[in-house]
């Protein structure tokens, strides 16, 4: 396509999804041979960088079992500081995966092949480092699994109407789900890269994660039916957690905290800042292992498309938001709202309202959803936004409430950042490995939607793909 | 009724229209009488059958905009439907005129009295008065008026032109559309509706709105197309694949209407604050409790059973009897909204729910002129999209 043809003309209506007419063996051999070969010397300098970050957490999380929550930056009412803002962030990055695995599916979308499996790992390990976090900030961690109602000898269960509890319910039955989910889709392609394997370790070990896979009918039709009905058990999940995650802050009656759009918001939140983190990732692991004819151009202007659609749903709540504070008539709610734009943390605030509305305006412009250096700034910007979103949420209400004597600025302390970092580190290492040891893309699923799976397919065309 | 099944268009329009516009005129002049009688209820009944037409119109357009936006390609066959009810919506701007002689007996905050000695609702007063009320209601119908003009000429242009250009364009108006579309219907739900009581406030009435008409014209689509099935009109067009996905949303937006009706209770209920709780309050006191109990039965436990199924949703009975529950139970969802803030300071909200003919007469009245001018609209233009690039595609649309 010619740059001025792209400039007039929007996607063709029937753009075929996998460019370059690859067959079924080139898609073997490109995704699965990534697992095969000798890592790039890059990644080995990547992986030592972040299993560094990862030591960092280690550190940061030694010190703070040692000596307690003090060393972080919380103080009276600040209680719920950088902890909580991360674990939220980094939940709510959790939510691409299995948006574009469940919901996509259940909607026919057939681009989400390119990119599901990425998205999925993505949400796994974002889960993990969000689930680390409530982990260490009960202060007591060696007895966190108090958290879990079991029957015991003390006679003690968690309190039932704590929405923390809900969490604690939520965030596992999600992890869970998409692991299987993660695991289910990937049990053909495992199969593939057995069949492929050359040493015996490999045949063994793929052998027994492929369960005994041999593509016959009989188990593709369990296995579709398997997909289709974890992905409907996963769609409402991809509601539920973060909705869950914001009755830890909308039951209160905590002015900026306690407001009826909350579920939708942060879902809607969640999935924004899910898809830019994709996209980070995407953009970097298609050009370095040249997956650009799988992951082309139209999934990431779609991908575009859906972070816009979210912005917009985000900023209506935004505005809603600050609409009913003043409708409600309600000093305590108008403080709350006019406070965080001009207060305190009024930096905060307009650089989440930069990020996450302003700067996503740029994407209604095709040419800049189709640029590889302008959504790559631009999904950075939106993960900038998103956590200073959570930030403006736990630490401006918390921090100026109802008793003025009390209020104090609230500053993290260096351990706050170290931990932060440290998740990083956590998150790329379980990434990178993830690129090195099992298929980054769902190689059967992209099989499926190449032209040559139409049975009406007559050999090889110059252009165009099927409907 | 007949179509040509070369051109698609009718050759027969039926005696369909002119009795719906008999019902509702004679609707129209019941209710008019009904004013007569009681004033306050006639608005209160009027006031609801009015909401509950626009947001099926609402309804169909974002069903459009969002055909548009995704690039659907099953519901192409039943574009023309969807397009011929939103394009109906601006007219009904017609049926505003009395709410604005209405609003003493609707809205307390336009009472001088009452505003004078109620400091919440001076507050507001920039933003609950009249002339501003007035203006924003106007603004929303002409934004409607532009935008559902906007698709729908250009819909109408590709039948002729047979031009691909216009799926584009009609893509490219459906976004900046879609933002319109959320603004309009929040701000419209929290004027006609959240103002009933001033005092009470919820960020989420908008979405709450949103996904009742959302599935109040799923529900009408499916009975137009049903009849219209009835009739032998696209009978071997709009197969039973399609029905399965009008049940599917159905059955999907039923359970998001029951998240964000939940949510909205749950959070109220759990922060209990006075403000906020007083809104439940009243639709749980003396038999507004069955209304509320039947709205939890009728809007979600009863729908989600029975679409649960796959064969559910591919019989067309099933969907014929679930298309005419779901307007239903709008109705009385918009009537479980309006109705408890009717009398002064609510006095309705203590005696119960009592049911007048004027609830059924303007109901009726507006929804037969309604269906009268869509039917009008509908038959005057191909059935289907006659040149849409998917529309042969949509014909054997398959569910895999």
């Amino acid at each position: 396509m010619s740059t001025a043809a792209a400039k007039k003309e929007t996607i063709p209506l029937d753009a075929p999804l996998v460019l370059g007419n690859p067959s079924f063996s080139d898609l073997s051999e490109t995704i699965g041979g990534i697992t095969e070969k000798k890592a790039p010397v890059q990644w080995f300098l990547l992986v030592g960088f972040f299993a560094s970050l990862a030591l960092l957490f280690a550190g940061s999380v030694g010190y703070l079992f040692w000596e307690g929550v003090g060393i972080w930056g919380l103080n009276v009412p600040v209680a719920w500081g950088w902890a909580i803002v991360n674990f939220v962030w980094w939940v709510g990055i959790g939510h691409a995966g299995t948006l574009i695995s469940a919901i996509l599916f259940l909607f026919r979308q057939r681009w989400r092949t390119a990119i599901n499996r990425f998205a999925e790992a993505m949400t796994i390990f974002a889960v993990i480092c969000a689930l680390l976090f409530p982990m260490i900030h009960v202060g007591r961690v060696w007895v966190v699994y108090w958290t879990l109602p079991f029957p015991n000898q003390m006679m003690m269960w968690p309190n039932f109407r704590s929405p923390l509890l809900w969490d604690v319910f939520a965030v596992s039955t999600y992890f869970t789900v998409s692991l299987l989910f993660w695991y289910v889709g990937m049990i053909p392609d495992l199969a593939t890269l057995r069949d492929r394997a050359t040493t015996k370790v490999r045949k063994v070990m793929l052998g027994i994660f492929s369960l005994g896979w041999r593509g016959s009918n009989k188990q593709w039709k369990h296995y579709e039916r398997a997909y289709l009905i974890l992905a409907a058990l996963a769609t409402p999940l991809v509601l539920s957690v973060h909705s869950v995650v914001s009755f830890d802050f909308a039951v209160s009656q905590l002015p900026g905290w306690h407001t009826t759009i909350f579920p939708p918001y942060f879902v809607a939140g969640a999935i924004f800042s899910g898809f830019a983190m994709v996209m980070t990732l995407a953009i970097v692991a298609r050009k370095i292992y040249k997956l650009e004819n799988i992951i082309t151009i139209n999934h990431l202007d779609v991908m575009n498309k859906i972070m816009l659609a979210t912005s917009l749903m985000v900023g209506y709540a935004y505005s809603c938001e600050f609409f009913v504070a003043w409708y409600s008539g309600n000093e305590f709610e108008q403080f709350a709202f006019i406070n965080r734009a001009t207060g305190p943390y009024a930096w905060a605030y307009w650089i989440m309202i930069t990020c996450n509305v302003f700067i996503p305006q740029f994407l209604w412009s095709q040419r800049i959803r189709r640029s590889i250096p302008f959504m790559f700034v631009i999904t950075i910007f939106i993960n900038i936004g998103m956590w200073f979103e959570r930030f403006v949420i736990v630490v401006s209400s918390l921090a100026n409430d109802f008793l003025p004597s009390s209020w104090a600025y609230y500053t993290p302390s260096m351990w706050d950042v170290m931990t932060y970092i440290g998740t990083f580190g956590v998150f790329f290492t379980l990434f990178l490995l993830f690129l090195r040891f099992l298929p980054m893309v769902a190689i059967s699923e992209v099989k499926g939607v190449l032209p040559a799976a139409n049975p009406h397919y007559r050999g090889p065309v110059s252009s165009g793909g099927q409907s | 009724m007949k179509i040509d099944t070369k051109t698609f268009r009718f050759t027969d329009t039926g005696s369909f229209g002119s009795k719906a516009m008999i019902v509702g005129v004679i609707g129209l002049l019941a209710s008019a009488a009904g004013y007569l009688v009681n004033s306050e209820q006639f608005f209160h009944s009027y006031l609801t059958a009015f909401v509950f037409w626009v947001t099926l119109g609402l309804g169909a357009l974002f069903f459009t905009l969002i055909h548009h936006l995704v690039d659907a390609e099953w519901s192409v066959v039943l574009r023309r439907v969807m397009e011929s009810t939103m394009v109906t919506l601006p007219l009904l701007i017609v049926f505003f005129v009395p709410i604005a002689f209405g609003m003493h007996d609707l809205f307390e905050w336009t009472h001088v009295d009452v505003v004078a000695g109620d400091t919440l609702l001076q507050g507001k007063a920039p933003y609950l008065n009249t002339t501003f009320f007035l203006a924003r209601t106007a603004g929303y119908f002409l934004i409607w008026y532009l935008l559902t003009r906007a698709l729908y000429t250009r819909s109408i242009k590709q039948d002729t032109s047979n031009e691909k250009g216009q799926t584009i364009r009609m893509r490219q108006i459906s976004a900046p559309g879609m933002v319109l579309f959320g603004f309009t219907l929040t701000y419209a739900a929290f004027d006609w509706l959240m103002s009933l009581n001033p005092h009470w406030y919820s960020t989420i009435f908008g979405v709450y709105i949103f996904v009742g008409a959302l599935l109040s014209s799923l529900g009408f689509i499916t009975l137009i197309l049903l009849f219209l099935r009835g009739k032998g009109v696209l009978a071997d067009k709009v197969t039973v694949e399609h029905y399965h996905d009008l049940g599917k949303l159905i059955f999907a937006f039923t359970i998001f209407w029951a998240y964000i009706g939940f949510s909205q209770y749950f959070l109220i209920w759990y922060g209990n604050i006075p403000e906020e709780t007083i809104f439940y309050h009243t639709r749980w006191a003396g038999s507004w409790k069955y209304v509320s109990m039947l709205i939890i039965l009728g809007h979600f436990i009863f729908p989600f059973l029975m679409l649960l199924t796959r064969a559910a949703k591919r019989s067309l009975k099933v969907l014929a009897f679930m298309g005419f529950w779901m307007l239903f139970i709008h109705w009385v969802d918009m009537y479980w909204v309006i109705l408890p803030s009717m009398g002064a300071h609510g006095a309705n909200a203590h005696h119960g729910f009592s049911l007048s003919w004027m609830d059924l007469s303007t109901m009726l009245g507006i929804g037969g002129i309604f269906v009268w001018l869509f039917w009008k609209r509908f038959t005057s233009q191909p059935v289907v999209p006659v040149n849409d690039p998917k529309l042969e595609a949509s014909f054997h649309f398959v569910n895999g």
